[in-house]
């Protein structure tokens, strides 16, 4: 993975070494471990079941985007670019509409949405990573505008 | 039947998929479930079927929500209530709500929100937490600099706003994994 890194927030939120910022996560090791362990297990999975690496490089790029968060976008992106676009077809626009029901009105779904994934071939555990990943990167957004937030108050 | 209203009482919730069983799961199952706050739950159960995110996941929403020093356990847990009652989350504000009030017996914070909306009168500091977890649930992209300078004025520190941020980006994902893999029920129909 060319693009990964060993903590892609820091990276995403351009933080200085020996910054308040750096130093404020050091404080707090388990959370960037395990934000950085999360997106390692559902961008990267060594076995990523029903659901392709490229698939899961457009859901994560869909929800950057519906976030309106263009750098974690364009990096997703970047990920989706190497691995190659998901087929068009049923399948896709499925799997599309139902990232971005979760991403911006969760409140609505249903358990007909459910059936919509099952029928385009989608297992229990692919629905599950799927709706991790959206809801992954919907932490990892504001995650990364609160921190730079932070970062930039700093300097001032 | 569906719970359709926040509120102070326990709530359950009953999966849409096939929550993995204790009998059948795998040790790596079994393993990320123990160190999730309630194993046994529908909702965990149900996350095992991704085994992998489950066992990041579940340590991380530990240290966000209750790694000690910087922002105090209420705070954070007042924060969640905001972002869960915005996304609509009925489970989460139930469950969150009543962590609050346990930590602060001040059980007419939450009513008044419930019932008033986010807007209810609160003392500066709540307010101000109110504020900020509203706008960076709502409207992340929108935010500037400027929106940190009512927490600083109430004196929150740098670490303190750190752990506010992340406990409100943490049920970002919290209010959608529960609200798009299940429903809120009445605990009192949910004999099964």
């Amino acid at each position: 993975m060319a693009i990964s890194s060993p903590d892609l927030l820091e990276t995403i939120i351009d933080v200085a070494p020996d910054s308040t910022l750096s130093r404020l996560r050091a404080l707090r090791p388990d959370i960037v471990r395990h934000t950085q362990g999360s997106y390692d297990v559902l961008l990267c999975p060594a076995d990523p079941g029903g659901l392709s690496l490229a698939e899961r490089a457009l859901i994560a790029a869909s929800v950057a985007e519906a976030s309106s968060h263009p750098t974690l976008a364009q990096h997703y992106r970047g990920l989706l670019a190497q691995r190659g676009e998901p087929a068009d077809g049923e399948r896709r626009e499925t799997i599309l509409r139902h990232v971005a029901r979760v991403t911006t009105a969760p409140g609505t779904a249903s358990r007909a949405h459910i059936e919509a994934l099952r029928a385009v071939g989608l297992t229990d555990r692919d629905i599950v990573a799927l709706t991790q990943l959206v809801a992954f990167v919907s932490y990892q957004v504001r995650a990364a505008v609160g921190l730079a937030l932070l970062a930039q108050g700093q300097a001032t | 039947m569906r719970a359709k209203r926040f509120t102070l009482e326990a709530v359950d919730w009953e999966s849409w998929l096939q929550p993995v069983t204790i009998d059948t799961a795998t040790p790596a199952q079994r393993a990320a479930l123990e160190a999730s706050p309630q194993a046994g739950s529908a909702y965990f159960r149900t996350l095992a079927n991704d085994v992998d995110s489950l066992a990041e996941r579940s340590p991380l929403f530990h240290a966000v929500m209750y790694v000690p020093r910087g922002l105090k356990r209420a705070e954070r847990e007042l924060a969640t209530v905001v972002t869960s009652i915005i996304n609509g989350c009925v489970y989460c504000s139930s469950v969150h709500a009543r962590r609050f009030v346990e930590l602060t017996r001040q059980p007419e914070i939450i009513r008044a929100l419930y019932e008033q909306g986010l807007d209810a009168p609160l003392e500066p500091r709540l307010r101000a937490i109110v504020d900020y977890a509203a706008r960076l649930t709502r409207q992340p992209a929108a935010m500037t600099v400027a929106d940190l300078a009512p927490l600083r004025a109430v004196g929150m520190s740098d670490l303190e706003i750190h752990d506010l941020t992340n406990a409100i980006a943490m049920f970002a994902n919290a209010n959608r994994l529960m609200q798009t893999l299940g429903e809120p029920v009445q605990p009192d129909t949910n004999a099964a």
